[in-house]
């Protein structure tokens, strides 16, 4: 109980810092996930990613495999619900309030000028990523087919994923 | 009340939702669908809050839920089940190659996702310097990512607020 209570908090407070699409929770997940907590090691996060693109819903989906990590099942609901607590509280209270905040320009440009620092700490989520868990020449050569087949062509991640478990499946 | 299950990440969802929620069913209009975007980037990931909006835009409060939940359900059980699969059987010679094969292309799709948003979000120098100064913090002084966001978020309001002073 005093764990799920725990993984209740942690979400929350990430759902609330969840600016700029998803990608942000990359830093913050591997930070709270991995250094933090421990609940997760560097090798099973990457593998959570991997997983969490291998569906439709957003990479926040992620929540939900450190959720099960945690506390199986139910830690997996408890961790879903309330990463997304907060976004669908605020969106929830525009669509009331829709009419009214039709001037919200300070919030927004605000949030503009955050986006930056949002690119920099993912730069920085693959760096320390890369860093911790890259080694040796095949890895590299895996790192840069992907890197070419998601920045020059338009196949859908959760295809390039599965592809490169085959991959690993047949050189290792 | 919409079962999605749109493969393919966010802008992909925006899209099919676009298509279903405003020419199919005209649920919303096509203006109040952007304004929904709009709103859907303050927090979160705009594909989940823009169902909501939708949502609570056809049936209210209770809309609104409903839609996220929906929108969210198909992706938490397949993860969820995925999750289990993946703790029982990690151990797996086989699986444990195959995501070996995964690792270096989910950091590929991290440092690819990070230069696209560069491209768009960083526009002179102002953004180019943030953009460094929290890499530097995180890389190099180890800073927790929550605190430079934070600091990022303060710092643009300040900006914000002084500008709009300023003219």
């Amino acid at each position: 109980m005093a764990a799920m209570l725990t993984l209740a908090w942690v979400y929350l407070r990430i759902g609330m810092m969840f600016v700029g699409g998803g990608y942000v929770l990359i830093p913050l997940l591997n930070h709270l996930m991995v250094e933090r907590y421990h609940w997760l090691t560097l090798r099973q996060f990457l593998d959570g990613v991997a997983i969490s693109q291998l569906t439709p819903g957003p990479l926040a989906i992620l929540a939900t495999f450190t959720g099960v990590r945690v506390g199986g099942f139910m830690g997996g609901l408890v961790a879903t619900v309330f990463i997304f607590l907060p976004c669908v509280t605020l969106m929830l209270v525009i669509g009331r309030n829709y009419h009214r905040l039709k001037n919200i320009d300070t919030i927004k440009k605000t949030l503009d000028g955050l986006l930056p620092a949002v690119v920099g700490l993912v730069a920085a989520a693959a760096w320390n990523l890369g860093a911790a868990s890259l080694a040796g020449a095949k890895e590299f050569i895996v790192l840069g087919a992907g890197f070419a087949l998601f920045k020059w062509t338009k196949i859908s991640p959760m295809i390039v994923i599965l592809g490169a478990g085959l991959v690993g499946l047949l050189i290792n | 009340m919409v079962g999605l299950t749109g493969f393919g990440g966010g802008m992909a969802i925006v899209a099919l939702v676009e298509r279903v929620c405003v020419r199919e069913k005209q649920w919303i209009t096509a203006e109040e669908f952007l304004h929904g975007l709009a709103f859907g980037q303050i927090l979160g990931p705009f594909s989940l809050n823009v169902c909501t909006f939708t949502g609570h835009h056809l049936r209210g409060i209770r809309g609104g839920i409903l839609a996220a939940t929906g929108f969210i359900m198909p992706s938490f059980l397949l993860v969820s089940l995925l999750s289990w699969l993946y703790f029982t059987f990690h151990k797996l010679p086989q699986l444990q190659a195959a995501l070996k094969g995964t690792n270096p292309v989910v950091i590929a799709l991290i440092v690819v996702v990070a230069m696209d948003m560069g491209r768009k979000q960083i526009r002179g120098a102002n953004g180019a310097v943030m953009a460094l100064a929290a890499f530097g913090a995180t890389v190099f002084l180890k800073l927790n990512a929550a605190w430079v966001l934070l600091a990022a978020a303060g710092w643009s309001l300040a900006a914000t607020i002084y500008r709009r002073e300023s003219c």
